[in-house]
């Protein structure tokens, strides 16, 4: 077998063991998260983790907030606020997480979020629904 | 944390001029065993331009010639330069290694600069910047001041 092949072969290793281990760090982190507990409000609502330096947050993110209308967005700053970060585990900028009334952490979206994806997350916190899930 | 204005467009150059040599590297040498001489040069380049950014050859190539001409957009974006380099001399560190060891065993120092060119791929076509990130962690750590 050529130097090449088998130099391909370990960084397909690497990079398959890479995209695992994030994987099951991302759901992991996810899994703590649900349920955590934030200020209950009147309807749902989003925590939007951000920083000075996330173009992301900027380019796509904050657009698609701006998608879904009449929706309270409490803007958090990562850095800043690192008790609140740590809290739902925020590694990534930017992250959303949906808030039922309740207070409740229902869906964390690492990474962007687009708004249908949000707005159906928002439509589940509304009705209820995959609450159980989450308290359990 | 002070930010300045990093234009994008020049690290998207960076990065795109680092898969394409490493990846002319990479498969050149199949044929041509020299071609494997461009992981070093690669990695004096990205050394080079990290402690002295009038070396950095692609960004040069980029402010000199594509920009002027209108070949790729500028895209100033509120950013710190401070990962970006560290990242980029990073690339360049782990280049060197490579190089160390592309004579004695071939296929760890092949690995090695396809790894810096999937990390650049990485950070082209999704803007995940490993590089940052380590930068970040050391500097929440104290290992380095993270300005």
């Amino acid at each position: 077998m050529s130097p090449q092949l088998l130099a391909l072969a370990v960084v397909g290793v690497v990079v398959l063991a890479a995209a695992c281990l994030e994987l099951v760090r991302a759901r992991r982190a996810r899994l703590k998260t649900l349920g955590a507990i934030a200020a209950p409000a009147s309807d749902p609502y989003i925590l939007y983790f951000t920083g000075e330096g996330c173009t992301v947050c900027r380019t796509h993110q904050e657009p698609a907030l701006a998608k879904l209308g009449a929706v309270r967005i409490d803007k958090v700053d990562a850095v800043a606020d690192r008790t609140l970060a740590d809290r739902f585990h925020v590694y990534t900028l930017p992250t959303t997480v949906v808030m039922t009334p309740e207070g409740r952490a229902l869906h964390v979206n690492y990474g962007y979020a687009t708004a249908p994806k949000l707005e159906r997350q928002l439509a589940e916190a509304r009705t209820g629904a995959g609450l159980e899930a989450v308290t359990a | 944390m002070a930010t300045q204005v990093v234009d994008h467009s020049a690290l998207k150059v960076n990065q795109t001029g680092i898969v394409a040599t490493v990846l002319v590297a990479f498969i050149g040498s199949a044929f041509y065993r020299p071609a494997l001489l461009l992981i070093p040069l690669l990695a004096i380049v990205l050394l080079a331009g990290t402690f002295a950014p009038q070396y950095a050859l692609f960004k040069q190539l980029y402010f000199k010639v594509l920009k002027p001409r209108g070949i790729v957009k500028p895209r100033p974006v509120q950013d710190r330069p401070e990962p970006h380099n560290f990242a980029q001399g990073l690339g360049g560190v782990f280049l060197a290694v490579a190089s160390a060891f592309l004579l004695p065993v071939p296929v760890i120092g092949l690995a090695l600069a396809l790894l810096v060119a999937v990390l650049a791929f990485v950070n082209l076509a999704f803007g995940y910047c490993l590089g940052c990130q380590i930068y970040f962690q050391l500097g929440k750590r104290g290992l380095i001041r993270a300005s």
